[in-house]
């Protein structure tokens, strides 16, 4: 565990990685727009195939697509710094501060994605959502948890060669909990008042995941990260 | 060497015991299973492992009850073989609590061989037009009492299951063993984070898969078990759902060690994996169960057995099993883990 | 031989159950489902003996490959 301790997570560089990130980003314009095109795409498809789907489909296709552009989108977040470039992250910064820049990165980049895909499906699809704060909360709940899971999976698979199945052969049964309480939240914002029992259990289950999952990342990660 | 002959003896005393304890007596139905009040109906038992024709002092009694309060007996019982009774019954002119229809429990009480019974076996449906306020005293008049227990050493007789019940010392087990081998797998992962020696990744990667190995073998004989109970082999089923899962987390764990060239790297990386993704397999245990109903007994997520479901007999076989089986598993995992260690070092990986 | 017991077992593992299920259905259901619990048995059965059977292919692998380097 000595390594973790090596250098202290450091607050005052989060802030300049998190600007690196978005202006690599940018930079990589290609790559960004990849992604919308990719969710797009996956709309119109849906719209193509002329179906109207009922709540339950429409919420499952939803989520799908989201998932989908997630682990397209998150997949690259390692893999497009070279070698030479991560050897002098390694020297530079401490681990968990590149890594917690990297998640909320993710974060903002899948919150922004699903709020996109959200407006497409909704433009072709009637959608069933009746409650549109909760919702979003939940979009934005979710975007935050794959990126937590997807941000770390794809820290392993970019130390292997075929990265981008390997994130969603890996990543599945890991976001498998997250997924499931995901569509049941929104569910419940397909009906005009929450029914009895309350979203509040699986909000409450779904940070739990969270937490246990951010606690996971921190101990792992310096063991991915040495080489 | 002692854990090997120790897995040997409880796996032979499983598979002995499985097989050769009787079952209880039970009653596997009743014919008719239905009446109208005021009639009188001679209702045949078919028992299953009974002896109803065993001589005995006291005649046999049967009852069709609907609670503890309100019970009526036969006037008359005759048994035709070991298997098949007649109870001859005059059904009162009026149900309890002025319902349209009663569902009635079969019992059939032998004197020496003791009592069996068929829970919800007949319906008795009120005559239209003739509902009296004064209950019939036939309900209350020879309530059910001094019923004789079942002696000897068997297994509980459960309506659809018959003699699968036995299946609980052979399928079940398979779960307790993954579970095992993937804590063992997780375990040795953790050592490996810490002192990367080869000789912990060999033992995770070999208790991985020796645990793939019983998830396998769980699923196949559930699917096998499912069919003739459940009347499908698959149902979503939650436990179903957890092996899948479980198996999955454990197919990526071989892809990843698949796809590096280095092997330091590759152990490092799939421990990293390894832990990562068992620890997010826990919540799954609560979230799930929210979910999906489970056909399997002790439902609603509890990994153990309800204590309806596993008497005394059958827990005095399925411990055993389970500790025999758990120790057969180690042992092929120990062959596994040798194996690999003489690989390594003919390869000089080691 | 070992791949030829491995297609054997293979064959008795699918076609044994497939035929009792197939051709049969009442027999699994006779004498109070008996033949289920061993149908269960012999799919463990199977399974382990498979597992042990692809091993030993592994170790007599690693046997030639010794008898080569000496």
């Amino acid at each position: 565990m000595g390594i973790v301790r090596e250098k202290d997570m450091n607050w005052k560089n989060l802030w300049p990685l998190l600007h690196k990130e978005v202006i690599l980003e940018l930079r990589q314009r290609y790559a960004l727009s990849g992604i919308v095109l990719h969710v797009v795409s996956m709309v119109f498809v849906v719209y193509v195939a002329s179906v109207k789907p009922s709540p339950p489909v429409w919420n499952t296709l939803f989520w799908l697509i989201v998932l989908f552009a997630s682990i397209n989108a998150v997949v690259k977040s390692f893999i497009r710094e070279s070698g030479a470039r991560q050897l002098y992250y390694y020297q530079v910064v401490d681990p968990a501060t590149l890594l917690l820049a990297k998640m909320i990165y993710n974060a903002l980049l899948l919150m922004v994605l699903g709020g996109l895909a959200l407006v497409a499906f909704s433009l072709v699809s009637n959608s069933p959502v009746q409650r549109w704060p909760l919702f979003i909360g939940v979009l934005a709940l979710g975007s935050a948890s794959f990126s937590v899971a997807f941000t770390f999976i794809s820290a392993i698979a970019a130390k292997a060669d075929q990265s981008a199945t390997l994130v969603a052969i890996l990543s599945f049964p890991v976001v498998l909990p997250i997924l499931l309480t995901l569509l049941r939240l929104s569910v419940a914002s397909f009906a005009p008042s929450t029914l009895s029992g309350g979203i509040w259990p699986d909000v409450r289950n779904l940070l739990a995941v969270d937490a246990i999952l951010v606690a996971l990342v921190f101990v792992l990660f310096p063991y991915i990260w040495r080489d | 060497m002692w854990w090997k002959l120790t897995s040997v003896i409880l796996l032979l005393y499983t598979i002995l015991a499985g097989f050769l304890v009787p079952l209880k007596s039970g009653i596997e139905r009743v014919e008719p299973n239905t009446a109208r009040t005021g009639e009188q109906v001679t209702v045949r038992f078919y028992g299953y492992n009974t002896f109803f024709s065993r001589p005995s002092e006291v005649p046999i009694r049967v009852w069709l009850y609907y609670n503890s309060s309100y019970a009526l007996m036969a006037d008359v019982v005759r048994p035709i073989n070991d298997t098949i009774l007649e109870a001859t019954f005059r059904m009162p002119i009026n149900l309890p609590e002025g319902k349209p229809f009663v569902l009635l429990n079969a019992l059939a009480d032998h004197p020496t061989e003791g009592a069996s019974i068929l829970p919800i076996a007949f319906t008795l449906h009120q005559t239209p037009g003739s509902t009296q306020i004064p209950l019939d005293s036939a309900w209350t008049a020879r309530p059910v009492e001094k019923l004789h227990p079942q002696k000897g050493f068997s297994f509980p007789y459960q309506n659809i299951l018959y003699e699968t019940i036995r299946n609980t010392y052979f399928h079940v087990p398979m779960w307790f063993v993954l579970l095992f081998l993937f804590a063992a797998s997780v375990w040795y992962s953790l050592k490996y984070l810490r002192h990367p020696e080869t000789e912990y990744d060999r033992r995770a990667a070999a208790y991985a898969e020796v645990g793939i190995l019983f998830g396998l073998m769980g699923l196949a004989s559930g699917m096998v078990w499912a069919t003739y109970t459940w009347g499908k082999p698959w149902s979503n089923d939650i436990k179903q759902l957890m092996t899948a899962v479980a198996l999955l987390i454990y197919f990526a764990y071989f892809v990843l060690r698949g796809s590096f060239s280095d092997p330091e790297k590759s152990a490092r990386l799939a421990a990293v994996y390894n832990v990562f993704a068992f620890a997010s397999l826990i919540p799954l245990l609560y979230i799930l169960p929210r979910m999906f109903d489970s056909l399997h007994p002790g439902a609603t997520g509890n990994p153990a057995f309800g204590s309806q479901d596993l008497d005394n007999t059958m827990r005095a076989v399925f411990y055993p099993a389970v500790v025999g089986w758990t120790l057969l598993g180690f042992w092929i995992a120990d062959l596994r883990i040798r194996f690999q260690r003489l690989k390594d070092r003919t390869l000089g990986l080691d | 031989m070992a791949r030829r017991i491995l297609t054997f077992l293979l064959w008795v593992g699918i076609s044994l159950p497939a035929a009792f299920a197939e051709g049969n259905r009442d027999f699994m259901r006779e004498t109070g489902k008996i033949y289920v619990v061993v149908v269960t048995l012999l799919v463990i059965f199977l399974g382990i003996v498979g597992y042990l059977v692809r091993l030993e292919r592994k170790l007599t692998k690693l046997e030639h490959l010794s008898k080569d380097d000496a």
